[in-house]
């Protein structure tokens, strides 16, 4: 055992002082995941809607200040022009104009209009559009509710003491039944509680959300390069057949490298996980026992598709065109460089004939709706057959000159 | 007393088509002496060493290391054995101590006799004064320095080294012959393989000549020399040669060898001076003529020409 661990530590020693690998194995990752984080969207789950209140009014106001402490919308406050060149440049999907009046309408109980400036091909703007019927609604409603009380009082009052004759009176209860009936709504009887379904239910990740876990996945592909290449290279200034003539056995030294190349794997997940979770604002400890999983499974498959590869390639050149092949086509069909749910569904199925795909639905699934250990074991399972099965070949190929 | 004892070791690639690399070998070592396997390069003398190694299983036969058998007890031998590579077979972006260090826990070593060792080790190859320094910013001979040092660290019973001098320059030879020699006077059994006549004749107590797979010749410096008796060898040049000149020339009377390469034949006779004559005015009488003759007396060149008809060189 320590034979083993002796020379994974020494192929780490030899990783960490190759100038390269820092580039390869955290660099370029970390730019990438901001690169393509940035296309693929501002990372933040909050659509943008742009607000232009033309009514300036009390409950337009409290209109506005509703939909800011929304978690579906972010409110871009614009003027009447602004609001349509941000919706049709599409920088927000939507934009809401709420045109003078609409307080004296809330207030007199007349029908309160609103517009809403759209692309109705969007589904960003169906689901701006449904929140600001909920917001709105929820306003109004309340509205409403505390005047018919207020005015029931009032009546039934009248028909008593006459306290409630006073307008003024009745404007100063208003305003209390008002917040009180807000404060109410705001507290409803029924909760929904909304569980965001992921890439599995057809919802598209977007920003970093997408990029990070697919830049995981395809770098630490890429570091087979690193890996395998510390195998080829030892081949063939004779140290592995050197190894095999001390007490080293065969399987100590397969051993060996297969758990060099499984923590230079996992340490390069954890730096990149750590760069996901810090720099980007990715949620990867929603269940950190869960993402660990995946981070075996992933580091796994990769060294032992190294040890492969390593195992069945004799020379430096044959093994980087083999890992650019390898990596790319494996990213790709993955769904690490875009999502599979905007791919046909032969695609889909093809790509989930591979470990990386399964293990990519599963870290993605850890981070936008909070997947458990228990949603990420079949990942997990097949992640591990095809690790078992890349071992195995490795070892019965596996040559020491 | 015998270290290695090797009986009929065979060893065929690729069977039962393949290259026979090593025909039916058997030799021995004795305790405290420098053995070499001499031989053409593809003779079998690395394919030897990688079985005395435990690195290849032999097709036929075995070989006793130090009572322990190669086949049987693999990780014993291994036990007793240093092995020194044709490569530097040392991590090039690593300290000469952490080289050390890295091959010492290879060879079971641990804690204190560890760094003992290695300190004992670096002064051996003289190369203390750089341990902290990278291996890929010594010269030549410090990484060959260094590639002995390792296969010495478990204080190992015999030390194989597989032609250590190839590709180097004159001084790095220089060094590692002398090393080799200072470790057999401290009582290491050395097995040596090389293709070069002179570094066996300097080193060895006793030489096998290998070719193509076969121990042809086993003995002495002495001994082998003796196969050839008293001839000498000549090397001549011609300015062109005739057809059917070598058959004449191996027809004359003291002339018991002689084979060509293009305009240079290379001869074996028991009487130099009395043969040059005639070599000269045979070739003239064709109607060429000699540019350039060189004797040597007998030695392990010769015992290589006598016994397969090839120079070692070939």
């Amino acid at each position: 055992m320590s034979r083993i661990w002796t020379l994974a530590r020494k192929d780490l020693l030899e990783t960490r002082r190759d100038p390269l690998s820092a580039l390869f194995i955290v660099v370029m990752p970390i730019v990438f995941t901001a690169f393509l984080g940035l296309m693929f969207g501002s990372g933040t789950d909050r659509l943008s809607v742009v607000v232009h209140d033309a009514d300036r009014g009390e409950q337009s106001q409290r209109l506005v200040a509703a939909l800011e402490g929304s978690a579906a919308v972010r409110v871009v406050p614009k003027s009447a022009a602004g609001l349509e060149s941000w919706v049709a440049d599409g920088r927000a999907a939507a934009g809401l104009l709420i045109p003078q009046g609409f307080s004296a309408s809330v207030k007199d109980g007349r029908r309160a209009g609103l517009v809403v400036v759209s692309d109705q091909t969007s589904s960003g703007a169906q689901a701006i559009i449904a929140e600001i019927r909920a917001v709105a609604g929820g306003l109004v409603a309340a509205d409403r509710a505390a005047r018919v009380g207020v005015a029931t009082a009032a009546k039934l009052k009248g028909e008593g003491d006459g306290k409630l004759d006073s307008e003024a009176r009745q404007t100063e209860i208003t305003a209390t039944a008002q917040r009180l009936a807000t404060q109410a709504m705001a507290q409803p009887a029924v909760t929904l509680r909304t569980v965001r379904a992921g890439a599995a239910a057809g919802q598209v990740p977007t920003g970093f959300t997408l990029s990070s876990p697919g830049m995981i996945v395809n770098f630490i592909m890429f570091s087979l390069m690193t890996a395998g290449m510390g195998v080829i290279m030892e081949r063939r200034n004779g140290t592995l057949r050197r190894l095999m003539t001390t007490r080293m056995r065969r399987d100590e030294l397969i051993a060996g490298k297969m758990a060099g190349m499984f923590v230079l794997t996992f340490f390069q997940q954890a730096l990149l996980i750590g760069a996901g979770q810090f720099l980007f604002g990715v949620d990867y400890l929603n269940d950190p026992v869960a993402l660990v999983l995946m981070m075996i499974a992933l580091s796994l498959v990769a060294s032992s598709l190294g040890l492969l590869l390593a195992a069945l390639l004799s020379s430096e050149q044959a093994l980087v065109a083999a890992v650019v092949i390898v990596s790319m086509s494996v990213s790709a069909l993955s769904g690490a460089w875009f999502p599979l749910e905007i791919a046909g569904e032969g695609f889909r199925a093809v790509g989930h004939v591979l470990p990386t795909a399964w293990i990519l639905d599963a870290l993605r699934d850890i981070v936008t709706r909070g997947a458990g250990v228990g949603d990420v074991l079949s990942a997990f399972a097949v992640a591990l057959a095809w690790a078992t099965g890349l071992f195995g070949v490795a070892v019965a190929r596996f040559r020491l000159a | 007393m015998s270290i290695v004892e090797v009986r009929g070791l065979s060893k065929r690639y690729d069977p039962p088509k393949g290259v026979l690399a090593v025909d039916d070998a058997s030799f021995s070592i004795e305790r405290g002496e420098i053995f070499s396997l001499l031989g053409p390069n593809g003779a079998g003398k690395s394919t030897t060493i990688a079985m005395l190694s435990c690195l290849l299983r032999p097709s036929h036969g075995d070989a006793l290391v130090d009572s322990h058998s190669i086949i049987d007890d693999p990780q014993a031998v291994k036990s007793v054995i240093g092995v020194v590579p044709q490569e530097i077979a040392v991590y090039p972006d690593m300290t000469a101590r952490e080289n050390l260090v890295f091959w010492g826990r290879m060879y079971g070593l641990s804690g204190a006799e560890l760094q003992t060792r290695v300190g004992e080790v670096l002064e051996l190859v003289s190369l203390a004064d750089r341990q902290k320094d990278r291996v890929d910013k010594f010269s030549g001979g410090m990484k060959r320095r260094l590639n002995v040092g390792v296969a010495l660290l478990h204080r190992p019973s015999i030390l194989y080294l597989d032609e250590p001098t190839v590709g180097i320059d004159p001084q790095s030879r220089r060094s590692i012959l002398d090393g080799i020699l200072a470790l057999r006077d401290q009582g290491m059994t050395v097995l040596y393989t090389t293709h070069y006549m002179a570094e066996a004749q300097e080193l060895s107590d006793r030489i096998g000549i290998i070719d193509h797979g076969r121990m042809i010749a086993l003995g002495t410096h002495a001994e082998l020399v003796r196969i050839v008796g008293q001839e000498a060898r000549v090397d001549l040049t011609v300015d062109h040669m005739l057809e059917g000149m070598v058959e004449r020339w191996k027809e004359l009377p003291g002339v018991s060898s002689a084979s060509v390469e293009d305009e240079h034949a290379e001869l074996l006779v028991d009487d130099a001076n009395a043969v040059l004559p005639r070599l000269f005015e045979e070739a003239a009488e064709g109607g060429s003529r000699i540019t350039s003759v060189n004797v040597s007396e007998p030695n392990l060149e010769l015992v290589f020409l006598h016994l397969t008809g090839r120079a070692l060189r070939e």
